[in-house]
């Protein structure tokens, strides 16, 4: 077992977005953020979001807030993590089939 | 009597022999029963890993996602820490090699766009503070810590952790790159294998190959962008491509510089007496 998991843990060392760090996942959510800030696509964040976990990406970025509040990030960068959890509360993915 | 006390000491030999046996199954079972418990039934799960772990596709998108959210805020200091996490060896290889795979892959989405907007930033920034390109082939690895001037000022984990670029300035001057001149211009008619080739070396002032170019190769109706660097093995200011016969093609640096028109493969005649098309290698250099 010291084999397995020390010395050689197997293909697990290439790892996802899930396992990052909360200050690397808060860095995350701000570059979606920064992206979102000027391109305005906010099915592309919602992708990009997602990748974190299984939750819903608003709450992700939500959690990003508190975080980079806490860690006093600058007022511009908590404005845009807030405008982009704003975005995804209330957007909601056209249905399918769906012609305007 | 001394025939049962052959049997007896018989009788031992056997029983040792046995005991050798089950100690030897029972180490490779329990072996084998650590693999499979380490590896498939409670695997190793890595938790607050850095971005240098992820693999390579997600690697990938977090380079596009620095690149686009730099388009948007504009903050080098801020780019060049965040590619620093990925642990690139070259961030700015990565990105140029990133660049040119979008683009023969179509780039639908206009994606490399934002990762040679980066580059040039990277490299404007490098010259204004060096003078030279020289600086761009390796960025800094050190393990110096500290801050990065304006980037992630107010966030104390990153700031203690990542690696600064104390030699790039928070607003990269204006400073204009030493413009690319064409050094020499030869007809290649001796290698049939570089028929057609357009191959094309940057140099620096100090004679160093420059990666990371972008040039524009361009003709009547059409153009393609191509970095220096992606063939190492040719040298990491190299950068080729294959015309089509009887067309005229221009080329021109992003960054500026010499712009050459009416470039075409050359006729190379034969022995006897035929042509065939050859090749072009154009060397250029900064002043």
């Amino acid at each position: 077992m010291v084999y397995g998991w020390v010395l050689h843990p197997g293909a697990n060392r290439d790892t996802s977005l899930v396992s990052l760090r909360y200050d690397y996942r808060t860095d995350f959510v701000l570059m979606v953020a920064e992206t979102y800030s000027s391109e305005g696509n906010t099915a592309q964040a919602v992708r990009q979001i997602a990748q974190l976990g299984p939750e819903s990406p608003v709450n992700y970025v939500i959690q990003a807030l508190a975080y980079a509040a806490q860690m006093r990030y600058s007022s511009v960068d908590l404005i845009l993590i807030q405008n982009l959890s704003n975005a995804l509360q209330t957007w909601s993915p056209m249905p399918e089939g769906f012609v305007p | 009597m001394t025939r049962e006390r052959r049997r007896t000491r018989k009788d031992n030999n056997t029983d040792t022999g046995n005991g050798n046996l089950y100690l030897l199954t029972g180490l490779i079972i329990g072996l084998l029963l650590g693999l499979v418990i380490s590896w498939v039934i409670a695997p190793i799960k890595f938790v607050d890993t850095a971005p240098n772990s992820l693999r390579s596709s997600l690697k990938d998108e977090y380079r596009l996602l620095i690149a686009t959210a730099y388009h948007s805020n504009d903050n080098l200091p801020r780019a060049l820490a965040r590619l620093e996490l990925l642990g690139d060896p070259s961030p700015i290889l990565a990105l140029t090699t990133q660049a040119q795979v979008l683009l023969k892959s179509g780039d639908i989405n206009g994606k490399a766009f934002y990762l040679a907007f980066l580059i040039d930033a990277i490299k404007n920034a490098s010259v204004s503070q060096s003078g030279t390109t020289s600086s761009l082939i390796e960025l800094p690895t050190d393990n110096n810590t500290g801050t990065i001037d304006g980037a992630f000022t107010k966030t104390p984990l990153l700031d203690s952790t990542i690696t600064p670029f104390s030699h790039l300035s928070d607003t990269p001057s204006a400073t204009q790159i030493p413009k690319i001149i064409l050094k020499s211009q030869q007809n290649i008619c001796d290698s049939p294998e570089e028929a057609l080739l357009l191959m094309i070396d940057v140099f620096d002032a100090s004679n160093q190959p420059i990666p990371g170019v972008e040039i524009i190769i361009s003709w009547a109706n059409g153009e393609e962008h191509i970095f220096t660097g992606l063939q190492p093995e040719n040298g990491v200011g190299y950068a080729d491509y294959l015309m089509s016969p009887k067309i005229n093609y221009g080329i021109r640096f992003v960054s500026g510089g010499v712009s050459i028109a009416n470039l075409a493969a050359p006729d190379c005649p034969n022995s006897q007496g035929a042509t065939r098309m050859g090749g072009l290698k154009l060397v250029f250099q900064q002043p």
